[in-house]
């Protein structure tokens, strides 16, 4: 099918129509390079860290999203990966901790001009649980007796620890060895001469630790209390005592609050402070300090901060501000 | 006759076409090639991350120690190893068997009807993303499994390897019988006029037949099944245990670690920092090293065993 | 001749029966064990998002008649009739669903990524463009090579302005030219937005539908009609928009991608008038869907406390299971897939078409493409991790692109699946017969041209379902985006490609490992028949191309 040609533009003719109609355009079509308006991004927080803060981290997230159109973003990578592969790149604003900054990794943060400032924003009350039918249990127990069964090498049946407990073994549950409970455990109840006992069962998932201690009568574990208080009728708490001389303490918030209750961690989150400089990350910080003391903190089952430390947390926020 | 300008033009200007299909050449090539720069780019991170990890820690200890516990630093790939072994045997065991005798059906007794509702329904179960898989092996196989009476935990091989079986079943299936359709028909009647049956053609002149590709096809699901990671991620839990010859059903109602969970979980460990991180490369070179000689050594096996007709 | 004494196979019983059937009823059984137990798993998921068991008795007998009985009736007749009526019950019904998600997606586009206004100045910036190279092929048409030139340097100049902001920022430019999509973005008076999109979307598209009917009923006059309709029954949106005041673009969108795709296939059935009792199942559907709506609302029965429902799809994950919503993984999965096609149709089909049409056999050349094939083959089996741990490495440690975006996740899985495109590719340009090429090239073509207009064309339908199905696979990856930092809880859809995203096989392994129960059974199923709902609308598309040039 032949297509017929209407004309046959030359270059030359192609050139000087191109060229007059260019510097018509131009004459009118030209504007000052910073006259366009700043970029208008909606703002963005990094939240990386600790799983046991990520749940503080996401409830805060959602109200501080409710009313204000910022993307905030909370991923679980652990306190320690959250360090090494965001924080201290600094391709992450905030880092979630269920334990203090190492030195080593201030160390790293700040070879890579990275300046951590840490918050307390609660405490993690650890709860030791058995089965729900292992009813002699009595008033409790006290850490020496869980060290017993928790250090390496330590009793295996029931019977071992008290003469009127049953004589069967002991099924232990508890968290993955690369967990910050963990090695709290280890270190505040265990006690720091001893090792952890390997012949447990271990999960990063705390409602897998409870599950186990569900289905056998025998077992024990220990999680976080935010995990007992979604699942409290699945198994039974264990009221514990630092030492002889203490009265038994039942886990729970009020208990946790007063500072009854021996077992419970503290929790941070460690900011970066150039992050500070962006109205975003400081305003969703200052949220964050300001209902850390809220229930905000105590629906996900832990310990909120004292309204002291919010105060002093704020503080030091505005002190920081670059 | 009106010259066709069209034509003219392809005709008289070939210097110009010329270039212009040596660019697209040159264009498609390039396309080609970044396959060859993706597997160079694996090879580089993988390998510099090893070598990384191996200077700060003994190869010699990584590869033989019985034990993987993070916050001690003691990493040694043996349970890593024997969770991945578990998990795959298993899965071979419930793929390769029912994934024959499906091809087998599918190639010698179905009929048109039936092949078109049953190779559709078996390319479904292909599509179905692993994360639900292992959604499945956690919320519905171990529950079922457990009123079935099995002492299972809640995290246990058994549910998750089943599940992976059925992931690979349709890849041995459908190249299985694909091996088994080639097989020229002119075998099978020559079977037939001896006076074999439908059983003893199928079992006896097609599979012998196709056995290479069947047997490519069983070692490309293994590799599959090996390579598996979200599956066992969900439904396995994080306890990597050596197999026990003591006690061998605990291997299989127990929870274990596999390589690959092994290194969601280094993602996600809430103390992974330095060596404990850089052993996911290594992990990770294992891994690939394993698959590619299990991709490469079925090529071989199908290209060398296999029955050339004309 | 004696039949002696010695044995002949057979002699001494009949051929037994029993092990055959035997045999076949074990592979039957084998090839349905698989199917069947992932159909149970299917359903158990689907009762966890729908919990149909908590609506009343009589909610479910009033359905069961106005719905499940007539469409069953109607397929049973279907099924004993001839088949053109089934085919086309179940085109009509899939049609709109069809168009109504990429309604929707145009939609989440419109509401996420492009305010209509700026799709509006790209379009005419673009059309400019257009006219501008087709002036050029008009007026010099064998300068190619000139074209080219225009088309790119035009498009820039167009789009981005002559030098971009950015760069001229950097250079210390103090003026710069604006481009044409600023200029429009800058005027004091636009039309109104639904339409610009009247403008921009429905004109092509009722271009296109007139050609396709004009060429389908061999007559010009028709076609003009069939686009005039369709503008028309679009402009409704304005004409709304104009008198009441809400927002007409819903309606212009849904008569463009919805109506228009059905009116035309609908058409296509009356005038070949086969099949023509299809057109009544999805009356029936609907229909049923009405009256029953009706007399559940009238007798005053309860529904099922549904966990999948659309306040579902439109919000935001929440700490509280009732109010928990996919809407951010969702967007963000579908915009990643927008970023994966973007990568691997180009450089997969560009390499099957290499490997297929012009790689030499023999030769040191030869040899590296065999290498390139096995390369390709061994590509594919490599596990999820390690693309994951790839990614990590190029895209956010190496070139720094920001972690957890939807530019890293969709490069990375782009990778995983490029093999598999590569191969499917390959295959569907290996099934296109060697004669067809070879008349080409006695016409004097050269291989370009014939891979163009000759094996391309008829490799098409092959090489979208393998893509297709490719993607099916690339929406369920996990464990490459949790390595690449897609975070676990993302609140917003992504608003642009660098931005932070979530994705739905990401947000389903967060939902696992929730404390509350309730996110384990009730919002995790729901996620989960979402992502299979969408996966299952994939692959029926590519299964219906396959079949449907299959067969032609």
């Amino acid at each position: 099918m032949t297509r017929e040609t209407a004309c046959n533009v030359s270059r030359r003719e192609l050139l000087l129509g191109a060229g007059g109609v260019g510097a018509t355009a131009l004459s009118g079509c030209v504007e000052n390079v910073q006259s366009e308006s700043a970029d208008d991004d909606r703002g963005q927080v990094v939240v990386k860290g600790s799983s046991t803060v990520y749940l503080i981290s996401d409830q805060m997230r959602e109200a501080f999203m409710s009313d204000r159109n910022v993307n905030v973003t909370v991923d679980a990578t652990g306190t320690g990966g959250g360090f090494k592969n965001h924080f201290c790149p600094g391709t992450s604003d905030i880092n979630g901790a269920s334990r203090p900054i190492t030195e080593e990794e201030s160390n790293s943060c700040g070879s890579n001009d990275v300046d951590p400032i840490e918050f307390q924003v609660g405490r993690d009350a650890l709860t030791v649980a058995v089965n729900n039918d292992a009813d002699w249990i009595g008033d409790g127990m006290t850490f020496d007796e869980l060290s017993q069964i928790w250090r390496a090498d330590g009793a295996n049946r029931w019977n071992e620890i008290r003469d009127d407990w049953p004589d069967e073994p002991i099924k232990l549950y508890g968290p993955a060895a690369t967990s910050g409970t963990f090695d709290w455990f280890k270190n505040n109840v265990i006690g720091e001469s001893y090792n952890h006992t390997s012949d447990h069962e271990p999960s990063e998932e705390d409602n897998k630790i409870i599950q186990g201690i569900q289905d056998n009568t025998y077992a024990m574990g220990y999680f976080g209390f935010a995990y007992y208080s979604d699942n409290s009728d699945r198994v039974q708490a264990v009221p514990v005592a630092a030492d002889a001389d203490s009265d038994y303490v039942e886990p729970s918030l009020d208990n946790a609050i007063e500072g009854a209750y021996p077992m419970t961690r503290p929790l941070f989150i460690y900011v970066n402070q150039e992050s500070l400089s962006r109205d975003a990350v400081f305003d969703f910080t200052a949220f964050y300090l300001e209902n850390a003391s809220t229930e905000l903190v105590s629906e996900v089952g832990y310990v909120p901060s004292s309204e002291e430390l919010r105060d002093e947390n704020l503080a030091k926020l505005l002190r920081e501000r670059p | 006759m009106s010259a066709d300008t069209s034509t003219t033009e392809a005709i008289t200007s070939p210097p110009e076409q010329a270039t212009r299909e040596r660019l697209y050449r040159y264009a498609l090539f390039a396309c080609a090639a970044v396959s060859i720069l993706v597997t160079l780019g694996i090879v580089l991170v993988l390998g510099y991350g090893a070598i990384d990890f191996f200077q700060q820690y003994d190869p010699v200890a990584f590869y033989t120690g019985t034990e993987w516990i993070i916050n001690r630093d003691k990493l040694g790939v043996l349970p890593l190893l024997s969770g991945t072994v578990l998990v795959t045997v298993l899965s071979a065991m419930v793929a390769l068997p029912i994934g024959l005798a499906a091809a087998t059906y599918l190639s010698e007794y179905a009929s048109e009807r039936a092949r078109s509702v049953l190779k559709p329904a078996l390319e479904i179960l292909a599509g179905i993303p692993t994360v639900v898989y292992g959604y499945f092996a956690l919320v519905y196989v171990t529950p079922f499994l457990q009123a079935l009476g099995l002492p299972l935990g809640t995290f246990n091989v058994l549910g998750a390897s089943i599940m992976v079986g059925i992931m690979i079943l349709p890849m041995v299936s459908s190249l299985s019988e694909d091996a088994m359709s080639s097989v020229p028909d002119s075998l099978r009647q020559a079977g037939y006029g001896m006076g074999a049956t439908k059983f003893e053609v199928s079992t006896g002149v097609v599979i012998p037949a196709a056995v290479s590709g069947i047997f490519s096809s069983f070692i490309l699901a293994l590799s599959r099944a090996i390579g598996e990671t979200m599956i066992v991620a969900v439904a396995m839990g994080q306890s990597p245990q050596l197999i026990s010859v003591a006690d061998p059903l605990s291997n299989v109602f127990e929870s274990n670690l596999p390589m690959t969970s092994a290194m969601v979980q280094l993602v996600q460990a809430e103390n992974a920092g330095g060596v404990i991180y850089q052993s996911m490369f290594a992990i990770g070179l294992t891994l690939f090293v394993v698959t590619f000689l299990m991709n490469l050594a079925s090529n071989r096996i199908a290209a060398h065993y296999r029955e050339e007709y004309e | 001749m004696a039949v002696d004494e010695g044995s002949w196979y057979g002699q001494d019983s009949g051929v037994s029966q029993v092990r055959g059937q035997l045999f076949e009823a074990i592979c039957l059984l084998a090839t349905s064990v698989g199917i069947v137990s992932v159909l149970i798993l299917l359903l158990y998921v689907t009762l966890d998002a729908f919990e149909p068991l908590t609506a009343d008795p009589g909610w479910h007998l009033v359905f069961l008649l106005t719905l499940v009985l007539p469409a069953t009736l109607l397929a049973i007749y279907y099924y004993r009739s001839s088949d053109p009526a089934g085919e086309v019950a179940y085109v009509t019904t899939g049609l709109p669903i069809v168009g109504l998600l990429l309604s929707g997606g145009v939609l989440v586009v419109f509401a996420e990524l492009l305010a209509i206004k700026e799709w509006f100045a790209l379009a005419l910036s673009l059309g400019a463009v257009g006219v501008v190279w087709y002036a050029h092929k008009r007026g010099r048409p064998s300068a190619v090579l000139e074209r080219f030139g225009i088309l790119i340097l035009g498009t820039a100049v167009s789009v981005f302005g002559l030098p971009p902001t950015a760069l001229a920022r950097v250079a210390g430019l103090p003026k710069r030219i604006v481009s044409l999509r600023e200029l429009v973005l800058e005027l004091p008076y636009l039309p109104l937005s639904s339409l610009q999109v009247v403008a921009t979307l429905t004109l092509p598209v009722a271009a296109l539908a007139g050609l396709f009917v004009a060429r389908r009923r061999a007559s010009r006059r028709d076609g003009v009609v069939a686009a005039a309709l369709i503008v028309t029954g679009a402009l409704f949106g304005p004409v709304i928009d104009a008198v009441v005041g809400i927002n007409g673009e819903v309606w212009v969108v849904l008569v463009t991608m919805t109506a228009v795709p059905v009116a035309v296939y609908i058409e296509g059935v009356v005038r070949r008038k086969e099949g023509v009792a299809g057109l009544a199942f999805p009356l029936v559907l609907v229909g049923g869907v009405a009256v029953g709506t009706v007399l559940v609302n009238a007798l005053g029965f309860a529904g099922p406390d549904v966990w999948l429902d659309w306040s579902y799809l439109t919000s935001a994950p929440s700490t509280t299971p009732e109010e928990a919503g996919i809407y951010p993984a969702l967007v963000g999965s579908v915009m990643l897939l927008l970023v994966i096609v973007a990568m691997t149709f180009p450089v997969g089909v560009g390499a099957a078409i290499y490997l297929e049409e012009y790689a030499p056999s023999n030769g040191l050349v030869g040899k590296f493409v065999t290498l390139i094939e096995i390369n390709i083959a061994n590509l594919a089996g490599v596990p999820s991790v390690v693309y994951g741990l790839l990614g990590l490495a190029l895209f956010i440690n190496f070139v720094h692109l920001p972690s957890g975006s939807v530019i890293v996740g969709g490069l990375t899985v782009g990778l995983l699946i490029l093999p598999i495109i590569i191969i499917s590719a390959q295959e569907a340009l290996e099934a296109v017969p060697d004669s067809m090429r070879q008349a080409s090239y006695g016409m004097g073509a050269t291989r370009w041209q014939t891979t163009r207009n000759v094996v391309l064309p008829e490799a098409l339908p092959g090489i979208m379902t393998g893509t297709i199905l490719g993607l099916g696979r690339a929406i369920g990856e996990t464990a490459p985006l949790l390595l690449v930092g897609i975070a676990a809880s993302v609140g917003l859809a992504p608003a642009g490609f660098l931005d932070l995203t979530g994705a739905m096989p990401r947000q389903i392994f967060t939902w696992a490992f929730e404390p509350k129960p309730e996110f384990r059974y009730g919002v995790l199923a729901a996620g989960v028949v979402t992502l299979l709902a969408v996966l299952l609308v994939m692959n029926a598309t590519a299964i219906v191309i396959r079949n449907k040039y299959q067969r032609e």
